[in-house]
């Protein structure tokens, strides 16, 4: 018995016959499975829920069972349409952006830096992140305006005569604005694209004289496909739904779908909210959807794995 | 062309990378600069100061809020990396990864306010169901459980935070043999013995790393939290509505600077602490591997 006893504490073996053991086995593959419970729960079912609770009807101050397709009627003929495809065009900009600065960094720090360092150099592109991105959007208004940084280095340097009053409170603002929260993603989601592209390829093609361009558009761009696509849904969602990056950095115009649903909810209509999260989360769907049969996303985790 | 035959173009490379870094952090950096300054944005003269941190320590409201953050960071954290680890072990064994890889990481992808309001809505909703429901049944019990509040705010940090600490703890993963966890297994270590005394020591470097980016990325967070906090006020939600009700005064820059350089040390910390162990690990197999001179 003590014996039995001195092996339950040690926690090597079970005693035979013992009821604990079963049920601990039997459980064990739950506890596994928690999180995933959990997801579905709070984020699944919260996030399927928005189109049920877009067809309820409004009241004063809340919302009751029903159906009716105002709601939709509200975004799609509306102002509010013309927003969203605007905001879909900047975003669009922005992944642009973000692509052509910072995927040759993640080409770099897989082709030419060390293996055992290369996870610390990307590192450094989480420092920025790591800063509260309603810290960093705020930190750029004294940047970007009329007396900010930008213009009056311009100005101390004597590259322009005026201030550049286009930085702030405009599209072009929400653009920069976009492009230093998000640049950092492409860098990441590149990093892990770059795997696929072993670094023997590079050499293959300096043998067969390949040049620059060529080596990017034929060999690069197809491997690395799933993690630049990924990379960039990323942006382009973000783009569209982070209501601060207008809400802070533009002017008249500048509204994107997370402002819309921030500024339904403010006016207590919830039912709009919810239809402007089911759009969202349709245009997330189809892309991902979209680049999966494309390129099947899966490979992305390869490295993971 | 060897990468390393045209140092100018590697440094030149180099130079670009760290360029851009810094040009990422140069709004950070600019707002720490005006948090010194006794004169503020835009003045002529800058006179140092230290006065605008020492009002955030004298502030009440601040020093609360501070507290309902720490509070909420500890109990975020204490929750979303187990789980994450748990999740981590199962997407490792799990024969169909596209499922559970799917619902770990969507979360990334849904912009803040889309979750933070989908969130609202279906917690309102959930609770007036159980208030019916306790009605229903002639009991208060379930008056509170869903309302805006602490656990409101707590699970939607948790949905917030759970992708990147998976990510982190699975990249930490992948350096583990899992033939090592059968040898435990075949000289009679139960699950948890496997785990805690072989697996657990390879991977504690990503649990903690976990642990830090699960804190700072609470500490920061705004938007959901401020959706579904109820009646509480945390560091950012007081920063922010003090920057759009009155405008960046000294006080917000220094807020923000500090909320920044807190960020700023942990990560750093991290990156000094990996490159030191990886040095001191590599001195070790250096050692072993020097062939004994007899």
């Amino acid at each position: 018995m003590s014996s039995q006893l001195t092996n339950m504490t040690d926690g090597s073996t079970f005693p035979v016959g013992s009821q604990k053991a079963p049920l601990r086995e039997r459980l064990a593959p739950w506890a596994f499975r928690a999180p995933l419970i959990f997801m579905v729960l709070f984020f699944a079912i919260p996030m399927a829920m928005t189109v049920v609770f877009s067809v309820f009807e409004r009241t004063m101050f809340w919302m009751e069972p029903g159906f009716t397709l105002f709601s939709y009627e509200n975004f799609f003929f509306s102002a509010r349409l013309t927003n969203f495809l605007n905001s879909m065009k900047y975003s669009l900009i922005s992944v642009a952006i973000c692509f052509v600065f910072g995927f040759p960094i993640a080409v770099f720090v897989r082709k030419s830096i060390p293996q055992v360092a290369q996870h610390r150099v990307v590192l450094l592109f989480i420092l920025p992140f790591m800063v509260s991105e309603i810290i960093r959007v705020f930190a750029l208004r004294p940047v970007l305006q009329r007396n900010g940084l930008i213009n009056t280095t311009l100005l101390d340097l004597g590259i322009i005569d005026e201030p550049i009053t286009a930085l702030l409170y405009t599209h072009t603002g929400v653009v920069i604005g976009e492009v230093l929260s998000f640049l950092p993603f492409i860098v990441f989601s590149g990093f892990l694209a770059m795997e696929a592209v072993p670094k023997f390829i590079f050499e293959v093609c300096d043998d067969l004289g390949v040049g620059p361009w060529r080596r990017f558009k034929d060999v690069i761009l197809p491997l690395a496909a799933p993690g630049i696509f990924a990379g960039s849904v990323f942006i382009f969602v973000n783009g569209l739904g982070v209501a601060l990056l207008p809400n802070i950095l533009g002017g008249a115009g500048a509204v994107n779908a997370g402002l819309i649903a921030t500024q339904a909810i403010t006016a207590l209509d919830f039912p709009l909210a919810m239809a402007v999260s089911a759009i969202m989360m349709a245009t997330l769907m189809t892309l991902l959807w979209i680049g999966h049969r494309l390129f099947d996303l899966t490979k992305i985790l390869t490295p993971l794995s | 062309m060897n990468e390393y035959d045209n140092i100018w173009l590697h440094r030149l490379k180099w130079t670009y990378l760290l360029l851009v870094v810094l040009t990422l952090m140069t709004p950070v950096m600019y707002v720490m600069y005006i948090s010194f300054n006794a004169n503020g944005f835009g003045a002529n003269e800058y006179a140092f100061t230290l006065e605008f941190y020492r009002l955030i320590f004298s502030d009440e409201l601040l020093i609360g809020a501070l507290r309902w953050t720490l509070m909420l960071a500890v109990v975020v954290t204490m929750i979303a990396v187990p789980m994450a680890l748990l999740a981590a072990k199962y997407y490792k064994a799990a024969d169909n990864k596209l499922f559970p890889v799917f619902l770990l990481l969507a979360p990334l992808f849904v912009p803040p306010d889309i979750l933070g309001s989908a969130l609202l809505v279906f917690f309102k909703n959930l609770n007036f169901t159980f208030v019916w429901l306790g009605d229903q049944l002639g009991t208060s019990l379930f008056d509170s459980w869903f309302r805006l509040s602490f656990l409101t705010a707590t699970i939607g940090l948790i949905i917030y935070t759970i992708p990147y600490s998976f990510v982190v703890i699975l990249i930490t993963m992948g350096r583990y043999r899992p033939e090592q966890t059968e040898a435990a297994r075949a000289c009679g270590a139960n699950g948890w013995r496997a785990f805690w005394d072989i697996e657990f020591p390879q991977i504690r470097a990503g649990v903690f790393s976990a642990c830090a980016f699960t804190v700072i990325l609470v500490f920061n967070e705004y938007t959901r939290t401020s959706l579904l906090k109820g009646g509480f006020d945390t560091f950012t939600t007081v920063l922010i509505s003090q920057m759009l009700n009155t405008g960046m005064s000294g006080q917000s820059y220094a807020m923000s600077a500090l909320v920044s350089f807190v960020a700023i040390a942990a990560i750093g910390s991290i990156i000094i602490f990996t490159m030191l162990r990886a040095e001191t690990l590599s001195r070790v197999a250096r050692a072993k591997a020097e062939p004994v001179m007899s």
